[in-house]
């Protein structure tokens, strides 16, 4: 600890702070216009100057500056303010003064700072910039004529997001923030840049001119999409939802968000939410009133009792905990069906078959905090950045500032695999349990393991003929790879999940599992599996037990009873079976013959369009609750909106089913919390009121052991394509189709090929192409590109159109032809 | 008892032909002095309204009368796409025009604004630029 005084204050801070972290932490706040705590200090706006009594003299900048031992600083002197008020002169020089048309006017720093500063009059003149303005992209705006040159874009966007689409153009006062060759801007879409530019240079344009920022009310919530759970604040005006604000003091990712996060909230006014109940007359949905579409569904619900084997369930992992506990209840309690599950039981299979089985507990043992303590990351597929892009932030801040080593296994390349230092091993698709056998073994033979771990002799058994050539890499590679692992102070192992990855199953939670504990690398901060859900509340849909426990029928098995008329009643809430699940005809055969299907969800979706009777629900900014994210942080989500029209959140139509089948009712959501606290051993002790903003990670008991798993010899078809799905980074699940954002960027359907089998095939970027596989056929545009190796196919799985569904059936990967339409 | 009637009376018939000390309205009009804060009217420069929709008025204004939305046009500038006044929250203060950074807003010096239906006191843009 360094001890310094800062206007006569005392304090003590660690030796590598600087003036400005100082001044913060004894509560003097130093004005700033190019700092900014996430970002490495730049020292070019010259605010935050200050005096220091050792170097008389000049002034010097407090964010660049280290603090040394016995310092005396002054941070407002009559010449440190004469000198701030010169530097806002100066930048009101080029700046327009445009604030009315400005939509950061109220949150902008340089208008907040000339008005503390009083500058009102310049001594100089100039000419205004005249830059053109950026309005050819669709999401961010900008307007260099407002830029003050602070360089916070280019270095969120190099330092954070990896991604580079900024920096300084020509020299001296021509210097501008500009892009690839000056053209329109053209990259990821996260917005970053837009929420640390401290002026208007950088707007979102779907929230453009929609209100001012003084108007906004700001509630502070949690993403509904991926399962990272990061928190955000919505900003809502008269009952809608306008924009998400930064916030740089929110979550574990200091209000850094992805392009859903912060450009795909539209979904939840947009145009297309269903308002009114539905109920299918005459063979067409007509509009009826809750009271006569409730007591249709309580009816087939209540003669489904008698038959519980009769009735199923399915629910989105993208209720509330309260929700889907409720759900649990309904159906396992009331209604007294095991038929119940989520996600078309592969997305969290992973979690309640694979966790369980190595660690003894249905979530990962590791945290998110763990990502940037760790010393070695291995992550499974690259998609971990498409599929949470946040978390992806939190692998490159990590491997850029820490310098902890990534290692990839992926069956594509991808954005991870660019980062410094990064070694991919790019294996052959769908052998991914081959290749961590294979590990495992190299681990044993390299005499690595940890002594004395439990089962050790049967996995020694088990991955005795396990090598490198059946998961189609080098020995070299997983014999480094091991060891690298092994010898690693600390690894740990990133794992996503999802219903784009049906390969993501328990026996690859297993064989991760394996190679962690073999190693030893479990048990410990910064090591051990992190499991990533696909929804914002994969965790919690596991937690509260949304799967068939007993002799039910899971997602598979469910669909299979509705086609032979085993299952009668389905009750989906929220799920879009139609589209996210594998083999669409088949599923949409199944639906067509159940007796009757309820369905809860905002949209009219492909499978709402197929049933008996539509609920209208409400979105996440509808409803108050909690979601788990992964890495088992319990978090609230706030009402920020009334519901739209005549929706109710899916707590309100459970709970008016359950009473009226003379089950459980509650008065409200935080009564269920409670029931939760008292009955899921995990979330003892939790209320709502002490989860406060940052919530809670519920702590795990592990009981790690071996658990040995056979890989799938994989059997690859002659002459075709191997399709993998998967997401795609500006979507998660069917949900993001209805936010503008999204599908301005990334709208249809694609599938990704090899710039090599495109040559072969005749393909170019664009054509329209017919993919064909054992299931179906399915037409879609081609991207050609070098991120796929030879011989793979990859396709997003959330588009309704051209949905890659249409072609898989639930296994690893799918051998599809490609030809020209 | 008839004595104070007949003063009355006196004064009554006294006044008869005297100047009269109230406004003759509505035969005789007033004048009405500068500074005076009537019905609002927007000004307009190019044949377009000055308004920039930056949302001051509304912000500033105490009797949350002002509803203004923002539109973007053509050339990617902000206007006022909607601008209505609610004349009978309207308490006449003038902050909306203090308020106002680019000169758009004035008070007329129409002070006549009684009407039949509710409705009629939703002062529109329209309504609101057609006096020059």
């Amino acid at each position: 600890m360094v001890n310094l005084t800062i206007d006569g204050k005392q304090v003590a801070v660690e030796k590598d702070a600087t003036i400005y972290d100082a001044a913060k932490a004894c509560g003097i706040k130093i004005p700033i216009l190019c700092h900014d705590k996430k970002l490495h200090p730049f020292g070019g706006c010259r605010m935050c100057l200050v005096e220091v009594e050792q170097m008389k003299g000049r002034l010097i900048p407090s964010c660049t500056t280290p603090v040394t031992e016995g310092m005396i600083v002054q941070t407002t002197t009559d010449e440190i303010v004469k000198a701030r008020k010169l530097v806002l002169e100066l930048l009101l020089l080029k700046h327009p003064i445009d604030c009315p048309v400005c939509d950061a006017a109220g949150d902008c720093d340089l208008q907040n700072l000339t008005y503390e500063y009083k500058v009102n009059m310049n001594r100089f003149v100039d000419e205004k910039f005249n830059h053109e303005i950026d309005y050819e992209n669709p999401l961010i705006e900008r307007d260099m004529n407002r830029c003050i040159h602070c360089g916070k874009c280019a270095r969120i966007c190099d330092e954070i997001v990896s991604y580079g689409a900024y920096t300084f153009i020509n020299r001296g006062i021509e210097a501008k923030m500009g892009t690839e060759f000056d053209g329109p801007l053209n990259c990821e879409f996260c917005g970053s840049c837009v929420s640390v530019c401290p002026v208007g240079a950088l707007n979102s344009r779907p929230f453009k001119f929609k209100a001012r920022w003084w108007a906004l009310q700001k509630t502070k919530s949690v993403c509904s999409y991926c399962g990272t759970g990061c928190q955000l604040t919505l900003g809502s005006k008269d009952g809608k939802v306008l924009t998400t604000i930064y916030d740089e003091n929110q979550g574990f990712h200091n209000g850094q968000l992805c392009t859903r996060g912060r450009f795909g909230y539209q979904f939840v006014n947009s145009d297309k939410r269903l308002t009114a109940p539905l109920i299918r007359k005459n063979g067409k949905l007509q509009e009826a009133t809750w009271e006569e579409a409730l007591a249709e569904v309580t009816s087939r619900l209540s003669a489904g009792k008698s038959d519980p084997a009769s009735v199923a369930a399915l629910a989105t992992p993208r209720l509330t905990n309260e929700e889907l506990f409720l759900f649990e209840k309904l159906f396992r309690g009331t209604v007294g069906t095991d038929n119940i599950d989520h996600s078309a039981g592969f997305a969290h299979e992973a979690l309640t078959k694979g966790a369980v089985a190595s660690f003894g507990v249905a979530a990962s043992p590791a945290e998110i905090a763990d990502v940037q303590k760790s010393k070695l990351l291995l992550v499974v597929k690259s998609d971990a950045y498409e599929t949470h892009p946040v978390i992806g932030f939190e692998i490159n801040l990590g491997v850029k500032r820490k310098g902890i080593a990534l290692r990839i296994v992926s069956d594509k390349k991808g954005k991870l695999t660019r980062l410094p230092g990064a070694k991919t091993t790019v294996h052959a698709p769908g052998s991914e349990v081959a290749l961590f056998n294979a590990l495992c073994k190299s681990v044993i033979d390299q005499g690595l393991a940890v002594e004395g771990v439990a089962g050790l002799d049967a996995l020694k058994a088990a991955v005795a003929d396990a090598s490198a050539e059946k998961a189609g890499v080098t020995a070299e590679e997983i014999a480094a790879l091991a060891k690298d692992f092994a010898s690693a102070e600390k690894a740990l192992i990133i794992l996503p999940i999802g219903q784009g990855y049906p390969g993501h199953n328990a026996a690859l939670a297993n064989a991760a599992a394996n190679l962690a504990i073999l190693t030893g690398q479990v048990g410990k901060e910064g090591a051990g599996l992190l499991i990533m859900g696909e929804k914002n509340n994969s965790q919690g849909a596991v937690d509260m037990g949304i799967y068939p426990k007993g002799t039910g029928l899971n997602a598979a098995a469910i669909l299979d009873g509705c086609a032979n008329g085993n299952v009668k009643t389905l009750f989906v809430a929220g799920e879009n079976p139609v589209v996210s699940y594998p083999n669409r005809k088949k599923v949409e055969k199944a639906l067509e013959n159940v007796e009757f299907m309820v369905v809860s969800d905002l949209f009219l979706t492909e499978t709402a369009a197929m049933a008996d009777v539509v609920l209208p629900a409400c979105s996440f900014a509808e409803k108050s609750g909690t979601f788990t994210s992964l890495g088992r942080r319990v978090q609230n989500v706030r009402k920020a909106i009334p519901a739209v029209g005549l929706a109710k959140s899916d707590f309100e139509i459970l709970n008016a089913i359950s009473q009226a089948l003379g089950g459980a009712g509650y008065n409200n959501q935080g009564e269920v919390f409670t029931e939760i606290a008292a009955t899921v051993p995990a979330y003892k002790g939790l209320t709502q009121a002490c989860l406060k903003d940052e919530g809670a990670v519920y702590p795990v008991a592990l009981s790690a052991k071996l658990v040995p798993v056979a890989a799938k010899a994989a059997a690859p078809a002659a002459g075709k394509l191997a399709l993998v799905t998967g997401s795609a980074l500006y979507h998660c699940g069917t949900m993001s189709r209805f936010g503008e954002g999204p599908m301005y960027v990334c709208p249809d359907a694609y599938a990704e090929l090899n710039v090599a089998d495109a040559a072969a095939l005749k393909i170019g970027e664009g054509d329209q192409v017919t993919v064909t596989s054992g299931t179906g056929a399915v037409q879609v545009a081609v991207k050609v590109g070098k991120r796929v190796p030879q011989g793979v196919v990859f396709s997003p799985y959330h588009f309704g159109e051209g949905s890659v569904n249409t072609i898989t059936d639930g296994s690893e990967v799918t051998y599809v032809t490609v030809a020209k339409k | 008892m008839i004595m104070p009637l007949i003063k009355g009376l006196q004064i009554t018939i006294s006044h008869m032909f005297k100047k009269p000390v109230t406004l003759q309205y509505p035969t005789e009009r007033p004048d009405v002095k500068p500074g005076f804060r009537g019905l609002h009217a927007l000004n307009v420069s190019h044949d377009k309204a000055k308004c920039v929709a930056c949302y001051l008025c509304p912000t500033v204004c105490p009797a949350k009368c002002i509803t203004v939305e923002a539109g973007e046009d053509a050339n990617h500038d902000k206007y006022a796409a909607k601008y209505e006044i609610d004349m009978l929250r309207c308490i006449f203060c003038g902050y909306c025009v203090e308020a106002c950074p680019v000169d758009a807003i004035r008070m007329t010096e129409q002070f006549e604004l009684a009407n039949y239906s509710r409705a009629d006191f939703t002062y529109t843009k329209d309504r609101l630029l057609e006096k020059k």
